[in-house]
């Protein structure tokens, strides 16, 4: 699928989104390998976006699962449709009659009913959650397992289970096996520890807040509507802004809407009255916003 | 290539990264994947198979360095050092060896033309049996530098040299000429000189980190807690917050396991309804269990600066992590610092709780005027569900113990866990009152490391909130 690193690295750039050498590395061996990908990292540096540039540059479905507390296989994997099979079952109450009818004893009748077991656990009566629908696809697909660190570590292992062989037992069909290994992608917040056995199957890639002149160019590529200076001198405060001491310091998607409504308030330059009213923007916690701009005339230093 | 993968990851592992045999083979796969060619991707390989922890980012890439050098960076400072007669005279060698037949050892082949991974391939193969295990200071650069060069045969590339300046001479170049080629050659036979001497320091180098990281991690977590330097302390500050998460971890889990209860008669009506009638679903009746309610007291006088900075730390965490913990300090006057706590990252917490909270500073620590200061003021906050954390070394200089006013706070609350930077040996010794408060509390430990601290957090999550006293 992918020629080389920078084969990745380039695809990825036309579907606007800049991936470093380390990013673009790390998904051509998970492609090569056939590995999960693990993504950790702060919030809004652009994990989950990653996931859905793959899906958009290999030309496959993205098929999502958001982890959340209380996640089960039940909602992850696949469920029975009780009362689509309770309601076939009533519906179908005559012809199951005439089919025991005859029968010479009890213990024939459930032999005969329990032959019938494949019309009630099929397909038909299985809806599918993201995990099977991956696995069952008949094309290729990218499978996004996001915030996995939510979910509990039970739920961990069983994930486990499925990534390593990319099949799912359903004990009433048999197993099923994936058609094509899907790539997968995980991202952690690092809300908690994940096991190491999931960390082993996977490949790891620590996603930072990116550099000053990296950041600038996803904000150029993103925004392109914005006049140069404007662009560096957004950058240089957003960088400065993140050395202070911060509750959750402004992360790239923060600084990405920072910079449109800098342009939709057709800013040319950035002066404190400007930032001040715009920091919400930026800043997301009250006492961060007071930190912020007490130290405003630190941040708009040249 | 793979052996020298191998090498590195057994130096990763010495260093404390935890790196499976399956990851190894990742690794090694992988590698072949992308190839060598080049070094950022190569080592954004390695780290992706290899590092699984971003805090171990920054060992890899350090051992990484010291292990996998930037040849092309060499190659540039090599031709720097040999100046712009370089390629000129580079040519007028290779002239040699294509059309007038010069024969050449194959080392003084590699040392007049090679390239500097070819001259480093060289060297690290010199190194091999050199000993080099044994190189330990600084000292032996030297020495071992000397033996890797003996491994090279010096004679036969002087031969080499004179050959080539007689061929160079019948050929008719002027003197000037031929002694900028001299120079040349002795310039070469230097670089390789510095690149094995540079190999036997970063060998040295690497050894020393290996030793250091190892003996860094292990002294901590035994070393008392008074005697940490600053960066010890911002090293623990990790520690600390993993204890934190654990605790966390814990309690969640037990709140799941406690899902199951008696049957929710309502709930599960309700859903069978959907079904005709048919019970399809059962619902279990949730028993809510009370969040931990945690008063934390710390002792911040001049002997135990630096123990209890680290528990005001443990206390931070733990003020983050839970929702209903109140925080005070004393020496002898005894102060709230919960709010100061909320307000202020961990730095500027702990300095403010060590410097400017509303208590004596100058004053010598009376646990016995905080404990009855405490239990006039905030007896009636105090329930059976609330924990207090007693973290101080009661060294009471003598005043009045006051015990009684221990038992009276005990008397209200669900039970008091005495954490002592001291060794247990100290305890009733001089004037440690210990002794005098032990009754009263439900729990005392000695908790003088970092490790005896992880034991006690462990302790506490297991047996005290599990038991749900």
């Amino acid at each position: 699928m992918f020629d080389s690193v920078e084969d990745v690295q380039q695809r990825f750039k036309n579907a606007r989104y800049i991936a470093s050498r380390r990013i673009s590395t790390v998904v051509y061996l998970s492609e090569r390998m056939g590995r999960p990908v693990l993504i950790e990292g702060p919030a809004g540096v652009g994990k989950t976006e990653l996931a859905k540039t793959l899906a958009d540059i290999t030309n496959r479905p993205l098929i999502r699962l958001q982890c959340y507390e209380g996640l089960d296989e039940g909602k992850a994997l696949y469920e029975w449709k009780y009362a689509k099979q309770l309601l076939y079952t009533q519906l179908l109450k005559d012809r199951i009659g005439e089919l025991i009818a005859d029968a010479p004893s009890l213990p024939d009748a459930v032999a005969r009913i329990a032959g019938q077991d494949d019309a009630f656990f099929s397909f038909r009566f299985l809806s599918q959650r993201p995990l099977l629908s991956a696995i069952q696809s008949d094309q290729p697909v990218v499978l996004l397992i996001d915030e996995i660190d939510k979910a509990e570590p039970e739920f961990e292992a069983f994930l486990l289970e499925v990534l390593s062989d990319f099949q799912v037992s359903v004990p009433e069909l048999g197993t099923v096996k994936a058609k094509h290994v899907p790539l997968v992608v995980l991202t952690s917040n690092n809300a908690r520890e994940l096991s190491d056995g999931l960390k082993r199957r996977c490949l790891h890639l620590f996603i930072d807040f990116p550099a000053p002149a990296e950041e600038l160019e996803i904000i150029r590529l993103k925004v392109p509507e914005i006049p140069a200076k404007l662009a560096s001198a957004v950058v240089a405060a957003v960088q400065k802004i993140r050395a202070l001491e911060l509750r959750k310091p402004p992360s790239v998607s923060e600084s990405l809407d920072w910079a449109r409504s800098l342009v939709i308030l057709n800013a040319q330059a950035l002066d404190a009255a400007l930032v001040e009213s715009t920091l919400t923007m930026l800043v997301k916690y009250e006492k961060d916003l007071e930190r912020v701009k007490g130290a405003l005339d630190k941040v708009l230093a040249p | 290539m793979d052996e020298r993968i191998l090498e590195f990851i057994g130096d990763l592992r010495r260093a404390e990264l935890r790196i499976s045999p399956s990851e190894a083979l990742d690794a090694l796969a992988a590698s072949a994947e992308v190839g060598l060619i080049d070094r950022e991707t190569f080592k954004a390989t390695l780290a992706a198979t290899l590092v699984k922890e971003s805090r171990d980012l920054e060992t890899f890439d350090r051992i990484f360095n010291l292990y996998f050098l930037d040849l092309q960076a060499l190659g540039e400072g090599i031709k720097k050092a040999l100046g712009p007669e370089d390629a000129r005279v580079q040519d007028l060698l290779d002239r040699l060896v294509d059309e007038d037949g010069l024969e050449l050892d194959d080392l003084t082949e590699l040392l007049m033309r090679g390239e500097g991974s070819e001259m480093e391939m060289a060297i690290r193969a010199g190194g091999q049996n050199a000993g080099l295990e044994r190189l330990m200071y600084f000292l032996q650069v030297g020495y071992f530098s000397r033996k890797i060069q003996d491994k090279f045969d010096w004679s036969t590339i002087e031969r080499d040299i004179e050959k080539i300046m007689r061929m160079l001479e019948a050929k008719g170049l002027d003197p000037g000429q031929l002694a900028r080629i001299r120079n040349y050659l002795e310039l070469r036979l230097e670089a390789f000189n510095r690149m094995i001497r540079q190999h036997v320091e970063r060998e040295l180098e690497r050894r020393a980190y290996r030793q250091g990281e190892k003996l860094t991690r292990e002294v901590l977590s035994d070393k008392p807690l008074f005697a940490l330097t600053p960066d010890e302390v911002a090293q623990m500050k990790n520690v600390v917050a993993r204890l934190a998460r654990k605790i966390k971890d814990a309690l969640a889990l037990r709140q799941r396991q406690e899902q199951r209860g008696r049957l929710d008669a309502r709930r599960t009506i309700r859903r069978s309804l959907s079904y005709g009638g048919v019970p399809m679903e059962v619902f279990l009746k949730r028993r809510h269990r009370e969040k931990p309610k945690l008063i934390t007291i710390c002792d911040v006088s001049d002997s135990v600066r630096n123990a209890s900075r680290f528990m005001l730390q443990l206390v931070w965490s733990l003020q983050e992590c839970f929702s209903r913990v109140r925080s005070f300090v004393f020496v002898s006057e005894i102060a709230e610092v919960t709010q100061a706590f909320a307000t202020y990252p961990v730095e500027r917490g702990i300095e403010w709780a060590l410097k400017a909270a509303p208590v004596d500073y100058h004053c010598r620590s009376d646990f016995g005027f905080a404990f009855s200061r405490f239990a006039n003021t905030e007896l009636e906050s105090l329930d059976r569900k609330t924990t207090i954390l007693m973290l101080g070394d009661a060294r009471n200089n003598y005043n009045d113990p006051q015990a009684w006013a221990l038992r009276l706070i005990r008397e209200r609350v669900k039970g008091i866990i005495w954490l002592n930077p001291e060794g247990q040996w100290g305890w009733g010794i001089g004037d440690s009152v210990m002794p005098m408060y032990a009754p009263s509390c439900d729990l005392v430990r000695e908790c003088r490391t970092i490790g005896q601290l992880g034991e006690v957090v462990d302790n506490l999550v297991h047996h005290w909130w599990r038991r749900g006293r």
